[in-house]
């Protein structure tokens, strides 16, 4: 709870910094005011309780998945170096919507109102259209900015329909009071069509905003028309709130009606799994294969939700900072390396760019091969926990066969993760070396040390819960 | 509560066939009995008399836009205010408390956008 206030008031503070004469105030002290807010959220650590008249809850779950956000937040702060090269740029605004948008994410992850659960992803979306088109002098940002504005709108407005008909089932917004009346429409066999397709509406919307297939049509587009460092945000902080947000509904509201549910979101979890990989082979843009990438990692995270096995929760905090962490790293060297060369006054964000980098600068190879070997789920890095114990979870509801397809789709995924690494070693380099500053490097390194220190210790995140 | 039988909602697809009906007739009424000429300029898709000059990817001034953005929030505000103020003495000092939060959120707003020149229109 603390965090939303802190961020709300820090959002207006970096508003009003903007109007100072010096624009290099402005990163440290949003990296201050995400540090604090961080801090505010471990506050309430072992002292769960209900906040706002029932609105918002807060136990260690949601303590520790808005943790996962703030930190990758602060992660990918770190890494804009304030927006000082680009004189377009409007720093003052691009923090202030960032510190609001995670305003949003928190509320996703501690919603117990179906209420907040609508608030938390109107203010995350609204503040990704604007950062998605920010890029205003760039005509395939704006072509993206309104494409995920458009398809996002009518998302947010199936969403809300979902949660209309959630009403007139359960006469109630709040999530607990939706369960009881659901065990109740259980167990007296007497079913209501009204919970069924506000159930459903409400998965559309949601499954939307984490693009999951076949809800994915803009995630390739927009995550690459995009300015890089908001793409970021939105592969990471979007999907481990929405995935919050999906698994806190129905493990929640709606494990009594798994029977109704499972089906659809398994066959949900399979599109996501075959499309985004077999499509992820044939891309030659970094920036779509990770795009293509994020929507297969939907779909892996998706397996905890069918799985929701007591420990799905613990999968899906540590799944998230997995692949936070490795799609993070990803993005920092891709920022890094495609800035050198330009192509129609753009950065190149193709593989070919990454061409011969162990030479150009060995320490971003190596960033990159760790990130892609944990994206792709190699042992020792953090993601191939993440694989293991959302597999598990699958294994617990004893969908063999949805393992058999994510394990096949895994081998697929280890081809693609490895054509930018292989560019990166085996390929002969034309550029020069890159050069980057110390705090860039201190950030990647630090993204890429969790990534191996989650390999080899997973247990110290599972230990917390 | 009277209950309802499909063939009670009749009279809706009696107007809406009847909806339908009119226009395809007009339709093809107005194409058939209407003269047809053709030219160059007549099929010309913007035939307005002035010929058609560069895109459409003109800049366009948003002043007014933004007036318009502003006067709908304080219309929403006051929109707000008339449930408080008609509950105002049961709601008590924390309702007042409360809408000066509200009052005062919505001003630091105002105040940055009156900084940011939204009302400063002959600026170049």
């Amino acid at each position: 709870m603390y965090p939303i206030l802190v961020l709300s008031i820090t959002g207006i503070i970096t508003l009003f910094l903007g109007f100072l004469k010096s624009k290099k105030v402005l990163l440290p002290a949003t990296l201050f005011f995400v540090t604090l807010a961080f801090f505010a959220n471990l506050y309430d650590w072992n002292k769960p309780g209900l906040y706002f008249n029932n609105m918002l809850q807060v136990n260690n779950f949601t303590i520790l998945l808005s943790a996962v956000i703030l930190l990758s937040a602060f992660l990918i702060i770190a890494l804009t170096k304030g927006f000082i090269d680009d004189e377009h740029a409007q720093p003052a605004e691009y923090f202030a919507i960032l510190q609001f948008s995670l305003v949003g994410a928190i509320m996703m992850t501690g919603f117990q109102n179906l209420i907040m659960l609508f608030i938390g992803v109107e203010i995350l979306s609204v503040s990704m259209y604007v950062l998605t088109g920010s890029d205003k002098r760039n005509l395939r940002g704006n072509e993206a900015a309104l494409k995920y504005f458009l398809m996002g709108s009518f998302a947010t407005g199936i969403m809300l329909f979902g949660i209309a008909m959630l009403y007139g089932a359960n006469y109630s917004f709040n999530i607990d009071a939706a369960r009881t009346v659901v065990t109740q429409m259980v167990s007296t066999q007497h079913s209501s069509v009204y919970l069924y397709v506000g159930v459903t509406f409400l998965l559309i919307g949601l499954l939307f905003k984490v693009s999951a297939a076949p809800f994915h049509f803009w995630t390739p587009d927009v995550y690459e028309g995009a300015p890089t460092i908001f793409t970021t945000f939105m592969s990471t902080i979007v999907k481990t709130a929405g995935f919050a947000a999906i698994y806190r509904i129905l493990e929640v509201s709606f494990s009594p009606i798994y029977s109704f549910w499972w089906v659809m979101v398994i066959i949900m979890t399979v599109l996501s799994l075959i499309i985004s990989n077999v499509t992820a082979v044939s891309q030659g843009s970094f920036k779509r294969m990770l795009a293509f990438s994020s929507v297969s990692h939907a779909g892996y995270m998706l397996m905890a939700v069918v799985g929701l096995s007591n420990k799905s929760d613990d999968s899906i905090v540590f799944y998230s900072l997995a692949y936070s962490l490795a799609t993070i790293s990803a993005f920092g060297v891709l920022m890094a390396v495609s800035k050198e060369k330009l192509v129609d006054g753009r950065p190149d964000e193709s593989i070919a760019v990454l061409n011969g980098l162990s030479k150009r600068n060995p320490f971003l190879a190596f960033i990159l091969a760790i990130s892609m070997l944990s994206l792709a789920g190699i042992p020792l890095t953090a993601g191939f926990w993440g694989k293991f114990y959302v597999f598990s979870d699958a294994a617990f509801r004893g969908h063999i066969w949805l393992l058999v397809v994510a394990i096949l789709m895994s081998a697929v995924g280890i081809y693609y993760y490895f054509k930018p690494i292989i560019a990166a070693y085996m390929r002969e380099s034309e550029g020069e070396a890159i050069s980057l500053t110390p705090f860039y490097k201190i950030i990647l390194g630090i993204t890429t040390f969790g990534s191996i220190l989650l390999g080899l210790f997973p247990d110290l995140l599972r230990s917390l819960m | 509560m009277k209950e309802y039988l499909p063939s009670d909602f009749l009279p809706i697809l009696v107007q809406l066939i009847a909806a339908i009906g009119f226009i395809v007739f007009t339709m093809i009424v107005t194409h058939s009995i209407g003269p047809k000429r053709h030219s160059a300029k007549k099929d010309d898709p913007f035939e307005c008399g002035i010929e058609a000059q560069g895109d459409a990817r003109t800049p366009i001034s948003i002043k007014y836009f933004l007036i318009a953005i502003l006067f709908v929030l304080f219309d929403v505000e006051i929109i707000f205010m008339y449930p408080w103020a008609v509950n105002f003495m049961k709601l008590g000092w924390f309702g007042f408390v409360e809408m000066i939060l509200f009052v005062a959120l919505l001003m630091a707003g105002f105040y940055y956008i009156i900084k940011k020149g939204v009302l400063t229109w002959d600026k170049e």
